[in-house]
């Protein structure tokens, strides 16, 4: 099976500061990726760098062996900030590319709007603009605007850092009911455990450099290299009691 | 000293209709002169941008009594001969431009990066982000300071006078120089100015609460 987004020795620099040092990925149809990491550590950077969003200084970034640039459909990008449209409503927000770049007319656009709007659960709030959604609902909106479009991969950088944590749930269920569907993502996470649990492979980011890119199970395990084992720590040691075991 | 009060009060509806006038004709030039400039000045290379910005700075950093002047006396020396009015209206437009241009560039600055994105993502051209996403986004944020300028530019119509446009307060102030009841006159002036800025303002501010409302409902 060939990979459907090959990352090849990317690599950028601002300046004096290399952000990222020659990133290789390979990512299979269908596979979930999950991308962990320390604060600066590159992690979007390597999402919007893939996106064409941030120009890179070396390597290439190809989707089905082809060089791909932001907005050719064959990446969708989800963004923490959701990125609404606040003067139209959600139905329009998922509409507005179907039409103008998809060149659909109005009703079918609607319409397929609408239904990308039920796959989020949201099929009822069509007629809402964002600022009478909740932080989730809006996510959730966002997703179904990408989605509409059909990209081949899809980048979640960082979904949920955004929401209050009792709206998080609601945005990771519908990632996860998206990966199960098969569809290729790499999601920027510091949700741990949704990230352990939905990834085939995790890539632990450290100043711009892959330090381990593997099964979950090998990166959150006991044998995990040592800067990612204090990584994690750091997730553990919000627990008051965690040390006292 | 009612003769004198009475005269003023013809006088001035005399004038009010071309003050009217050019106030009108002037912010709708302005507005759109000002627009062109401000986004030129916020999507143009950068040897477009600076002549701009000094053409603005110049406008707003000298007095419109000044540039009144410069316009009606000064312009024949270079070719432009223009009648009072014309003059005064290109003058009104030019000031009103200026200040126009930096609320609508302060308004493209105000539109954030982050759903321009999300546009150059979902594959909308750059004219589309503009047309569909920028300039809705801006209208609401720029539609107060608008309507503040141009109520402003009002009051500033009666610096048209000293270059003999027969508008309100040339009208009013001929009564006052003929009868010597300057305090007369000056007072019927600011009322009536008081009264059209007030109208003015009322209604704008009733027209930009319908606008708030369709646009954010």
């Amino acid at each position: 099976m060939t990979p459907i987004l090959q990352v090849r020795a990317l690599e950028r620099r601002v300046g004096e500061t290399e952000i990222l040092r020659r990133i290789t990925l390979d990512v299979m149809p269908g596979e979930a990726i999950g991308v962990i990491g320390p604060s600066g550590s590159g992690k979007s950077s390597l999402l919007r760098c893939i996106a064409g969003l941030d120009p890179i200084s070396g390597g290439e970034v190809l989707v089905e062996g082809r060089a791909t640039r932001p907005g050719d459909g064959a990446i969708g990008m989800v963004f923490q900030q959701f990125n609404l449209w606040p003067h139209l409503t959600a139905r329009e927000n998922i509409a507005l590319a179907l039409k103008l770049v998809r060149r659909l007319p109005k009703a079918e656009a609607d319409a397929k709007a609408d239904a990308a709007l039920a796959k989020v659960g949201l099929g009822s709030l069509g007629a809402r603009k964002p600022a009478a959604l909740s932080g989730g609902q809006q996510q959730r909106v966002a997703i179904a605007r990408t989605l509409a479009m059909e990209p081949r991969v899809l980048l979640f950088d960082e979904p949920t850092a955004a929401l209050d944590p009792e709206l998080t749930t609601e945005v990771l269920d519908v990632i996860r009911a998206l990966a199960a569907g098969g569809t290729t993502m790499l999601v920027v996470s510091h949700e741990m455990g949704f990230v352990a649990s939905l990834s085939s492979r995790v890539v632990f980011l450290d100043h711009g450099v892959v330090v381990q890119a593997a099964p979950p199970r090998a990166v959150f395990g006991a044998q995990a290299e040592p800067r990612i084992r204090s990584f994690l720590k750091t997730y553990l040691d919000r627990v008051a009691w965690a040390g006292e075991g | 000293m009612i003769q004198a009060l009475s005269d003023s009060l013809v006088a001035a509806a005399l004038g009010l209709p071309l003050t009217i006038a050019i106030w009108l004709a002037g912010v709708a030039a302005g507005l759109v002169l000002g627009f062109v400039v401000g986004a030129l000045r916020f999507f143009a290379p950068a040897a477009l941008v600076w002549p701009l910005m000094v053409a603005v700075e110049v406008v707003r950093g000298t007095p419109f009594l000044v540039q009144c002047f410069l316009l009606y006396f000064g312009g024949p020396f270079i070719g432009i001969d223009l009648s009072p009015i014309l003059a005064g209206l290109v003058a009104l437009s030019i000031y009103g431009a200026a200040y126009f241009s930096e609320v609508f560039r302060a308004g493209f600055l105000a539109v954030p990066p982050g759903q321009l994105e999300a546009a150059r993502m979902l594959g909308l051209t750059r004219a589309q982000a503009v047309l569909r996403i920028m300039l809705p986004m801006m209208a609401l944020a720029v539609l107060p300071a608008l309507v503040n300028l141009a109520v402003i530019l009002i009051k500033e119509t009666a610096v048209l006078s000293i270059i003999t446009v027969p508008e309100l307060t040339f009208r009013v102030q001929g009564v006052g120089s003929a009868t010597f009841a300057f305090a007369e006159t000056t007072l019927v002036l600011a009322i009536v100015y008081w009264a059209l800025v007030e109208a003015t303002a009322w209604a704008s501010r009733a027209a930009e609460r319908r606008i708030e409302r369709r646009m954010a409902a």
